[in-house]
Order: C-alpha cells, then sequence, then structure tokens
C-alpha cells in the first residue's frame, strides 16, 4: 500500500510546488539546455507517477499476488477495476490532447504560412525570409519539417542595421534548426490535457523563456551580444498600439540582461541539472516497474 | 494573385497568362498549376464557365493582410503557437530596464 501513496505524493510534487520552486530560481537561466531537459523530465515523471499511482492502487487493492483472478462479485476487485479505468482515462486525455495540439497547430501553420507567400515577398538572405510590407516591427518563424518560413516586416527592417538583422535571423534559425517548437508543442499538449483548475501555466512559460535562452545563446556564439541586444530593444521597445500590452511580464528584460552579462557556461550547473532529471525519470519508473516485474515473476514461478 | 486582386470579376486562367505575361516570362500552364494550387489553398475561389474556369481572389488583399496580422500579433489563445516570435513589445517600464542593461553591455564592451 505504500507505492501508491509515495508515487501520489511525487506526482502532486511534481505538478505543484516544484514547479513554482524552479521557476522562482535564477540559476536555470545560466544553464537553459540543462534546464529544458530538467523540465521535461519534471512533466514526463510527473505524469509516469501519476499513473504509476493509479496502477499500483488498483493492483494492491486487488489483493494479493498468487490469486490474480478477477471477480465482480468482490467489491474490492470492482474498485480496483475502477481505478485501472481511471488511469486509463487520462492516458487516453493525454494522447487525445497531444494529437489535437499537433493537428491544429499545423493546420494554423500551414494556413499562415499559405498567407506570407501570397503577400510577402522572397528575399535571398537565407532560406525561407520573406518580406512582409507592414509598418508593425515584426519577426517571427514558421517552423516545419520542410517549407520552414521566417517572417521579418518593413517596419522592422527599418529599425535594424544589417549586423542586427543578421542577430535576428541567426535567432530565427537556431529555433528551426533546433525544432523548439516541438520542445513547446509538449509542453503545450500536456497543459491542455489537463482541467483548468489543475493546471499551471509555470512550466509552459518557462519552457517559452528557455527556448528563447537557447535561441539567444547560438545567435550570440555568431554575431556576439551587441547586435542581438540592439535588436531586442530596437523591436521590443516601439511602440505597438493594438498589441494587449502588460498581459504578462515579459521575458526580454532577463534576456537582454543576460547578454550585458559575460556568456554563461556553467559546466558542473549543468551536469547536475542533468543528473537531476534523469534521476527524476529513474525513480518513478522503477517503483511503478519492480511490483509488477515482481509479480510477473511470482507468477511465472 | 496581383491579377486576381486587381481584377473587378472572376478571371480565366488566359486572361491571367496574357497579363502576367507581358511582364514575366511564364507557361501557360505555370499560371494554370499556380491558380490551381492557390484553388486548393483556398486563397482563390473558382467557378465553371463553360470549358474554363474563373478564378478570383478568395478575399482582398486587406483582408488576407489583416488575417496573417492578427496571427502574428495574437499573444495569448491557440494561435499563439504557431508561430515563434523573435520579441514581444514590452510596456514602457520595462522598456526602461531594457536600455539600462543595454547601456550596461556598450559600456563593457567600449
Amino acid at each position: 500500500m505504500i507505492t501508491p501513496v509515495l508515487l501520489a505524493v511525487l506526482a502532486l510534487a511534481l505538478a505543484g510546488p516544484v514547479p513554482a520552486l524552479l521557476a522562482r530560481s535564477d540559476w536555470p537561466y545560466r544553464v537553459p539546455r540543462a534546464a529544458v531537459a530538467l523540465w521535461q523530465a519534471i512533466a514526463l515523471a510527473a505524469v509516469l507517477a501519476a499513473l504509476g499511482a493509479g496502477i499500483a492502487l488498483s493492483y494492491s487493492t486487488a489483493g494479493q499476488p498468487g490469486e490474480p483472478r478477477f471477480d465482480p462479485s468482490s467489491p474490492r476487485d470492482l474498485l480496483a477495476a475502477a481505478i485501472l479505468a481511471m488511469t486509463a482515462l487520462v492516458v487516453l486525455r493525454l494522447l487525445w490532447a497531444t494529437g489535437k495540439v499537433a493537428v491544429g497547430t499545423r493546420a494554423r501553420r500551414k494556413r499562415h504560412r499559405d498567407l506570407v507567400d501570397v503577400l510577402a515577398t522572397p528575399d535571398g538572405l537565407i532560406p525561407g525570409l520573406r518580406v512582409l510590407a507592414e509598418e508593425t516591427p515584426l519577426a517571427y518563424c514558421l517552423p516545419a519539417l520542410r517549407g520552414h518560413r521566417v517572417v521579418v516586416s518593413v517596419g522592422a527592417l527599418d529599425r535594424l542595421d544589417d549586423t542586427e538583422l543578421k542577430a535576428v535571423l541567426a535567432h530565427e534559425q537556431a529555433h528551426l534548426r533546433a525544432r523548439h517548437d516541438l520542445v513547446l508543442e509538449a509542453f503545450t499538449a500536456l497543459h491542455a490535457a489537463f482541467p483548468r483548475w489543475v493546471r499551471s501555466e509555470v512550466a509552459l512559460e518557462q519552457a517559452r523563456t528557455l527556448v528563447e535562452l537557447l535561441a539567444d545563446d547560438d545567435a550570440r556564439r555568431r554575431s556576439g551580444p551587441r547586435p542581438l541586444a540592439r535588436a531586442l530593444v530596437a523591436l521590443a521597445g516601439s511602440p505597438a498600439p493594438e498589441a494587449g500590452l502588460a498581459a504578462a511580464k515579459s521575458s526580454t528584460v532577463l534576456r537582454v540582461q543576460r547578454l550585458a552579462d559575460p556568456e554563461p557556461g556553467n559546466t558542473a550547473l549543468a551536469a547536475g541539472t542533468y543528473t537531476a532529471a534523469a534521476l527524476l525519470l529513474v525513480l518513478p519508473t522503477f517503483t511503478v516497474a519492480a511490483p509488477i516485474v515482481k509479480a510477473i515473476v511470482n507468477a511465472v514461478s | 494573385m496581383e491579377q486576381l486582386w486587381a481584377a473587378p470579376d472572376a478571371l480565366t486562367v488566359r486572361a491571367v497568362y496574357e497579363q502576367v505575361s507581358t511582364t514575366r516570362d511564364l507557361a501557360y500552364t505555370t499560371v494554370m498549376t499556380v491558380l490551381d494550387r492557390l484553388a486548393k489553398k483556398k486563397l482563390t475561389e473558382r467557378e465553371r464557365d463553360g470549358k474554363a474556369w474563373r478564378y478570383r481572389a478568395a478575399a482582398p488583399r486587406e483582408e488576407m493582410a489583416a488575417d496573417l496580422m492578427r496571427d502574428a500579433l495574437d499573444r495569448a489563445g491557440d494561435r499563439r503557437e504557431a508561430l515563434v516570435r523573435f520579441v514581444d513589445q514590452v510596456s514602457d517600464e520595462e522598456a526602461a530596464l531594457l536600455r539600462e542593461a543595454l547601456a550596461r553591455l556598450e559600456e563593457r564592451e567600449g
């Protein structure tokens, strides 16, 4: 009976207090790549622990190993079956949300790309670059396996000099190369899978910030911190009356302040973060797998 | 696409080809393929006119541009994940912090 309780506690901790605590810390920003891995591990471990708690609970309710027969007249077995069904429902919901986000995002992206292709002019500076005749400063990318686009508006070009533009493009290309959108998609799906009252924005928000930092680091290595910082300030600081400002505290200040500091690089911290991520995944997996393996071994021998 | 936006009525492939070929060296079949592809993407609408198709833009240029901008500027809701923005606009308060950090960087770099 102790396994399901432990797993449930782990799942709850990973769903609430741990992300909240991690989001308030500054050190993950120094090792963005490891921090992304850690967030992924936390999310995956939370799901595994929650599912494991369900399986383990149903297993320990159903009775002793050695009497594996399901007895519909026993309330204990019925309860166990109900718990198992609930667990399966959670799995289905996760799969459903993942599919829905994947299909929806791709459809919207494709529609947007079609619009970009008829409205914007191609530019040969980098592959997939399109220039949009709009005064609002815009720079973004449309990730895709094939036929990605980087869109820059005339308003943005007016505000950037050559080196700054190169830094912006390097940033976007880093997103496209590393398929950061897939990282975000997974967190979006997880976020969408849970009902409003239990989910939190924290993991998704942190993932968004961290992939921006990763792309910033890449662009910084290519063109130095100064053009990138200038480009960020030029594009973020320009007034955009139509945008709903102050909706969320942006990560932009963090990004520019980070560029102003010497390049971070902390191997020990990164290694520690990766280790924590690995442990998080190994622990619940083993706790779930151990009793099942034991039961199978018992049943066979 | 420009020709279709400019025309008041739906155009046949032949009409579009004749207009386009005054400035660009394109084959008739190329124009036909492009128009067909645009129709599949629902950017143009087409109707039968005897043996030929007549094409028109699905919406005025301004409307499509507005549609695109809605996507590009949306920062909440489910359009958000479709594109990855370089940077979002910030408040005045944050803009001041930004300039401060930039000044620090410029100073350090000399």
